[in-house]
């Protein structure tokens, strides 16, 4: 351990003046599409920029979690394929994303939760993910350190079981899809910053960076929380999208507590113990627009005390560290996924809110296919920005606009 | 970080006091000839800028007044106006 590191990807290559594609953002679905595009569609000379460093977003910030439970039935295939991926791409990629199939329990505290879970449910099991309906006490025979009793502020009345989820390694996730897309010839390119889309009779010419000016016929704008900032200021392109804040916080190990993920809708949080002990909680988003990813005093003690409401034993228990990142959310909580719009060869993959990781495999996929052959892949067309001005918004929100700012 | 905002009628107050109304985005469009390009931007486009933008809120929990004010979104601070607005 303390001889010589070798880094997992070549991190010098030059930048070149032209590329058959440029990937702004070096995310996971940046990374993810890079990959794809070289190994499925044999488009090698692709160039991912990135401001920072790669994984510095949502991709290093996210709580890991992952599963299919989605409402509708556009969003769930998607959602069921990168569940299905995370085995295909370990053995691909020869790099342990340390998938741990643990099941998701997401705890419903009201007649109307059971009912829409129901709804869910339903949903899941016609398109072939597995998921259940439990009551509270078998909740708490799979979980013996949930509190079922009457007296807390939302008694639990049951939960949606949903065995396929899980949580997988974000950092190996970054790390995994780089060493990957790099083996094939794509070229990384860290602290390099995007500044300008250029275009000629309505067609992508070249991308502007920091380090001088990139030739290419395609471009892909999939900066995270940072992508509707990104297209507004160099296209003018505004987006039905609002950037929250969104924190979390790990407390100190303990010994294996939960062997599944938990949810609550009502308590605002979810929690699930990584490989290493602690517990990682968030969920809780700042209620106005910002870029700060600070963590607030307000959110650790509302953390604190929905936790031990629902886990007793969590009492006393510190948490050891907090961080933020950004969702960028839209009204109908569903992302937009579009091309070839305003101009010919540019691509934007945004607003996937707090669904940006579970979602990055199968979305990579896809929009490799999109970016290789140009015509919107099947699967991906509901997900286009016209959607909105044609009143056709998803239904992954049982109340519009619930968790947008703007309500 | 703590957010204040300054209400125009109880001065500034702790921003967990307020509600956040959206990005200022002028008046409502006229019924009449309106395009659903037009109101998708009205009603669903943002600028989402990263710097300083104009913006509603309510005084949810004080006085329930509506007003615009300044904030620096990189930040989390509000800010006195931009001087071609002030």
């Amino acid at each position: 351990m303390f001889g010589r590191t070798k880094p997992l990807w070549d991190t010098g290559p030059e930048l070149k003046s032209g590329y058959d594609a440029v990937i702004i953002g070096g995310g996971l679905h940046g990374l993810a599409t890079a990959y794809f595009l070289a190994s499925r569609y044999g488009m090698r000379d692709v160039a991912v920029i990135e401001k920072r460093h790669i994984g510095f977003g949502g991709a290093g910030r996210n709580t890991a979690i992952v599963r299919a439970n989605q409402r509708t039935q556009e969003n769930v295939p998607l959602y069921k394929e990168a569940l299905d991926l995370w085995p295909v791409l370990t053995r691909e990629l020869d790099f342990n994303l340390m998938f741990n199939n643990c099941g998701n329990l997401n705890l419903l505290h009201s007649e109307a939760a059971v009912n829409a879970a129901r709804m869910n449910i339903a949903t899941a099991q016609f398109l072939g993910v597995e998921s259940h309906l439990i009551d509270a006490r078998q909740a708490k025979e799979m979980m013996p350190a949930l509190n079922i009793s009457e007296d807390i502020t939302y008694p639990i009345m049951g939960a949606m079981y949903h065995p396929p989820g899980g949580i997988v390694r974000h950092d190996a996730v970054v790390w995994g899809l780089a060493k990957g897309a790099a083996a094939l010839g794509v070229h990384i390119h860290q602290h390099t910053e995007a500044a300008a889309i250029e275009s000629r009779h309505g067609k992508v010419t070249a991308v502007a960076t920091s380090r001088g000016k990139i030739l290419t016929p395609r471009v892909l704008v999939s900066a995270g929380g940072y992508s509707a900032a990104v297209i507004h200021r160099m296209l003018g392109l505004r987006l039905p999208i609002s950037v929250l804040t969104i924190q979390a916080m790990v407390t100190q190990p303990l010994k294996p507590l939960l062997d599944h993920v938990i949810s609550s809708g009502a308590y605002h949080v979810y929690a699930n113990q990584t490989l290493k002990g602690e517990i990682a909680t968030g969920a809780h988003m700042d209620p106005w627009p910002n870029y700060t990813t600070q963590n607030t005093a307000y959110y650790v003690k509302h953390q604190a005390e929905a936790l031990v409401e629902i886990l007793p034993c969590l009492a006393g228990v510190r948490f050891m560290r907090t961080w933020a990142g950004l969702a960028d959310m839209t009204p109908d909580m569903a992302p937009i996924m579009d091309g070839n719009h305003p101009l010919e060869g540019f691509y934007m993959d945004c607003g996937w809110g707090y669904f940006g990781f579970k979602s990055c495999s199968a979305v990579g996929k896809y929009m490799a296919q999109y970016m290789a052959e140009g015509r919107c892949p099947e699967i991906l067309k509901p997900f286009a920005l016209e959607r909105y001005e044609q009143h056709r918004l998803m239904g992954e929100t049982a109340a519009l606009v619930s968790y947008s700012p703007d309500n | 970080m703590a957010l204040m905002i300054t209400c125009p009628v109880c001065g500034p107050r702790n921003g967990y006091e307020f509600r956040y109304g959206g990005e200022d985005k002028g008046p409502r469009p006229a019924q009449r000839e309106l395009s659903p390009g037009d109101w998708f931007q009205y009603v669903h486009a943002n600028d989402c800028a990263d710097g300083i933008q104009k913006e509603w809120w309510v005084h949810r929990d004080g006085c329930g007044v509506w007003f615009t004010t300044y904030r620096d979104t990189t930040v989390n601070r509000e800010v006195p106006p931009p001087e071609e607005d002030a």
